[in-house]
């Protein structure tokens, strides 16, 4: 007996560790592990790899970034995977924050504040004159917000060892280097409204809005409703401003993240859908893919979202009760759709981030159809152009719908898009030769979002640092032994950053 | 305002209970005794055939093609195992491995069992079902049953229902007709004597009690209330929820919980059965590492006893019924447990107790200490831990 079991113990496995999902931080994760000489294998259930930060072609000559426009890892990560010796184009030009208006007189926030100041002038003497305060105060909390994403979450105190409480300790430390006062006013900013943070600064309700509209951007919320303050600065933090960054290059990033992992000797395979976690003794002992193939190692660390990891890809059966109604209860309720026009001609669009954002209450209409299962009339977009490529992120467009069908109200979506884009660019619907809509829907069964959910679950408060994904389980870990997880629903992620695949490395064993 | 209901069997039980000290059990009106004094009913068990309702016991049925999944996780027996007729009894734990309830499981079908408990499971039993094709239906209201204990118990019965009993083994079930009526009979109860339970449906509990009554004429049969039902239960060392543990739902400190080691479960913590199950983790280590505590029983020592009380000129007093409420234990002056109920046992004539003892006094012999109260002052009678169940006829699964 004594025997059999060390003969078992000594069976190698072909990987040591096997990443699901290779979206970008299923591909970080990969990466270092890889680099420190780890034999991994990254399983894509898509024919490409990228996940989320995915540039697409949808027809000739129709190529847009299909959820994220463009985006930017975090500094260390690209260091650290030196991944500009990967493909990867480091393009640290940024370009303005638009804030579109019915009277052509845009609002245009600049990265340059003196340009920036200029543009809000004309809304408001007071407010050109405290910009550089906001934005001194946002690019702070933000940096305190990335010390916390790079900290490891202990878990519940309850549970807390001196281990994991050290991180805490440097966390605590941080912030007290941070200064007193910055310190206060972010922990202050996190539960507010967007607007009444945004009231604190401003008068002109066109600067206010425009604000406003990052903060629930990718978010179920309002600029009115509470912990907007802090979606607002986790936006920031990740865009590095207001506006994004490599625009129409989403698809790079993870190109060179998926050479980087095969250069460190890394294996990724495409077109393979894992069905089920194989788990022995509450031990993961490897992956049962769509096709009925097993593939044994010693570690899983799944990069999909928490939901669909534990309660499909594990499976309620194998969990604690707790720990599954926990995971049940964790918020997804994406409302975000997707409208890329291919344009024939010149549709006059600037270039930069566009926002159609004109009041707080403006954003706050649209948010509350969300609420109520409808399409907004009038919704909160962002645009972004890349050539030829028009690509308006359309909110509120809830995973839930009251009436209806995701199947049929394509259509509907695809319409006030493009009615409400025209109404600033006479000639655009005019010059559309070509357009690819992506719902909520598509957005869980092409990209694996469960209900939509950009973030793999809500950016809110009860959603947040030691109770994401849920309470006692912040450290990557599961009641699973040697199953962790990394992706944008584990503290550090929602959006792009790559802190999630990052960070969970730091907790293997 | 919450009002007490009333068991399928009111009509008689009510018309029965001469000092009317009804008990609230499970939110049902329950008979404390039926006549001043409980000798008689405490006897009764003992010696003829005792007929208790035990319809406030919480009842559900889980249905479905994952049922005995569903228990099986939840439980710490190992379901699977179970053949259709067969009943286990067993504890359920929160993740922490410490105890929720216990109560029977029972296998009427491949696919369908009844679990009994002491409090409601409802939504325990639900957050378990996640993901399974499983019904859980709570029947506590349609589902009447009668304890029947006693060595008289089996030739009553046997005059009452279709098919003998005769060969129905300790916790077995069989499906029976009485006077024609269908009934479910267990070889099963909480007295540790001969005994059965008796299932059926609320509008026949009233024909099914009559019917007994009438054939057990002869034979001694007696109403039996619960508390002449719990010296028995505790002389067969058989604890009750709320009296001897603290359910994990209503523990206020970690230190009021206890797991199913710790009460001597150890038989029926099935650590070598497959998959997963509530509480797994935290039981292995315990048995790896053994448990703290433990309960046990305790025999107080009558000579000893009588000592204290004479030094006040008193003969020794003993309460003369199970007495709910914790005593100190003491080994010299310190403090090593308490006893949980205690009871003078009318059969055994001795005081005993329900202990809960840390390592390692809770091995059998060790010498304690149990306080009494003698004339307003508190006392320490020399008592001695010994094995359970205190008794334990060699009818009860004959």
């Amino acid at each position: 007996m004594q025997l059999q079991i060390e003969k078992e113990s000594f069976v190698t496995n072909q990987y040591h560790t096997i990443i699901i999902g290779a979206g970008h931080n299923g591909l970080v994760a990969a990466a270092y592990l890889a680099k420190q000489g780890k034999k991994v294998l990254v399983l894509e259930r898509r024919s490409i790899v990228g996940g989320s930060m995915v540039t697409e072609s949808f027809g000739e000559n129709f190529q847009a970034d299909s959820i994220h426009a463009g985006g930017t890892l975090r500094p260390d990560i690209i260091k650290d995977l030196k991944l500009v010796s990967h493909g990867l184009h480091v393009d640290s030009s940024r370009q303005p924050f638009i804030s579109l208006l019915p009277d052509s007189n845009s609002l245009i926030l600049d990265p340059n504040p003196v340009k920036a100041a200029e543009s809000i002038k004309k809304f408001s003497e007071r407010d050109a004159s405290r910009w550089d305060e906001f934005v001194r105060f946002m690019d702070k909390a933000a940096e305190i917000l990335d010390v916390a994403y790079a900290t490891i979450m202990p878990r519940l105190p309850k549970n807390m060892n001196l281990r994991e409480g050290y991180g805490l300790l440097e966390l605590g430390l941080e912030l007290r280097l941070a200064g007193r006062k910055d310190m206060l006013n972010f922990i202050r900013a996190l539960p507010m409204s967007a607007q009444e943070l945004v009231e604190e600064y401003f008068e002109s309700e066109i600067i206010r809005a425009a604000i406003a509209s990052v903060a629930i951007h990718n978010s179920t919320l309002g600029p009115m409703s509470a912990g907007t303050g802090y979606t607002l600065i986790h936006n920031w933090l990740n865009r590095g401003g207001l506006s994004h960054s490599n625009v129409g290059k989403a698809g790079e990033i993870t190109s060179a993240l998926a050479n980087a992992v095969k250069s460190f000797g890394g294996e990724i395979r495409t077109d393979v859908e894992v069905a089920k976690i194989k788990i022995e003794n509450q031990i993961a002992k490897g992956v049962v893919l769509a096709n009925g193939e097993e593939i044994s190692a010693n570690r899983i660390i799944s990069s999909a979202d928490p939901k669909h990891t534990l309660l499909k890809l594990v499976g309620a059966q194998d969990l604690p009760p707790e720990f599954v109604w926990h995971t049940q209860s964790i918020k997804m309720r994406g409302s975000v759709a997707k409208v890329h026009l291919q344009v024939n001609g010149n549709h006059g669009i600037p270039a930069g981030t566009l926002c159609i954002a004109p009041s707080i209450k403006y954003l706050e209409k649209a948010y509350d159809a969300a609420k109520y299962g409808e399409i907004s009339e009038k919704p909160y977009l962002e645009v972004t152009t890349s050539g030829n490529v028009v690509s308006i992120h359309f909110q509120f467009a809830p995973y839930h719908l009251k009436t209806g069908d995701w199947r049929l109200e394509t259509k509907k979506v695809e319409k006030i898009a493009i009615e409400t884009l025209t109404e600033y660019f006479p000639n655009l619907q005019s010059l559309v030769s070509n357009l690819k809509v992506i719902t909520p829907l598509d957005l869980e069964t092409t990209y694996g979002l469960t209900e939509g959910d950009i973030n793999h679950g809500q950016l809110q408060l009860d959603q947040f640092l030691f109770m994401r994904p849920i309470p006692g389980w912040s450290n990557h870990k599961t009641p699973i032994d040697n199953l962790y997880l990394c992706g944008s629903g584990v503290h550090g992620g929602g959006g792009v950053s790559g802190a999630s695949g990052r960070n969970v490395v730091k907790v293997l064993k | 305002m919450f009002n007490l209901k009333t068991t399928p069997f009111h009509e008689r039980t009510s018309a029965l209970c001469q000092p009317q000290n009804w008990r609230k059990w499970a939110g049902y009106f329950s008979a404390g005794s039926y006549e001043h004094v409980l000798d008689r009913e405490y006897w009764a068990i003992r010696n003829s055939a005792a007929l208790i309702d035990v319809s406030p016991l919480i009842k559900y049925v889980i249905k479905g093609k994952d049922a005995a999944a569903l228990l099986h996780r939840v439980t710490t027996r190992d379901i699977h195992k179970m053949k259709v007729g067969q009943v286990a009894y067993t504890g359920w734990c929160d993740e922490e491995g410490k105890m929720i309830d216990d109560g029977t499981v029972s296998r009427l079908d491949e696919m369908m069992f009844r679990l009994t408990a002491a409090e409601p499971n409802l939504r325990w039993l639900s957050m378990n079902a996640v993901g399974m094709d499983v019904s859980i239906t709570e029947v506590t209201d349609e589902v009447a049953a009668l304890s029947f204990q006693g060595p008289n118990t089996r030739k009553v019965l046997n005059k009452v229902v279709e098919m003998s009993v005769d060969e129905l083994k300790y916790f077995r079930l069989m499906k029976n007709r009485i006077n024609g009526i269908e009934v479910t009979i267990s070889r099963t109860g909480y007295t540790g004597d001969l005994g059965y339970e008796i299932w059926m449906t609320a509008k026949d509990a009233i024909k099914i009690w009559d019917t007994l009554m009438v054939a057990g004429a002869d034979y001694g049969i007696t109403p039996v209330g619960i508390l002449a039902m719990d010296m028995a239960r505790v002389e067969a060392g058989l604890f009750m929820l709320d009296v001897d543990y603290t359910s994990t739902t209503h523990a206020w400190i970690e230190p009021q919980k206890s797991s199913p080691f710790e009460l001597g479960l150890d038989w029926t913590v099935a650590l070598d059965k497959k998959g997963y199950f509530v509480g797994r983790r935290a039981l292995e280590k315990e048995k790896r590492e053994g448990s703290l505590w433990k309960m046990v029983g305790l025999e107080v020592d009558w000579v000893g006893m009588e000592n204290i009380f004479k030094r006040v000129g008193l003969p020794p007093q003993i309460p003369g019924m199970a007495v709910r409420g914790s005593l100190p234990i003491l080994v010299g002056n310190v403090q090593v447990g308490y006893a949980s109920t205690s009871t003078w046992s009318p059969l055994l004539k001795k005081y005993i107790a329900l202990a809960h003892l840390q390592k390692p006094y809770f091995e059998v012999g060790t010498d304690v200490r149990m306080e009494i109260t003698v004339e307003h002052h508190r006392q320490h009678a020399p008592a001695k831990v010994v094995k359970l169940p205190f008794y334990e006829p060699e009818w009860k699964r004959k």
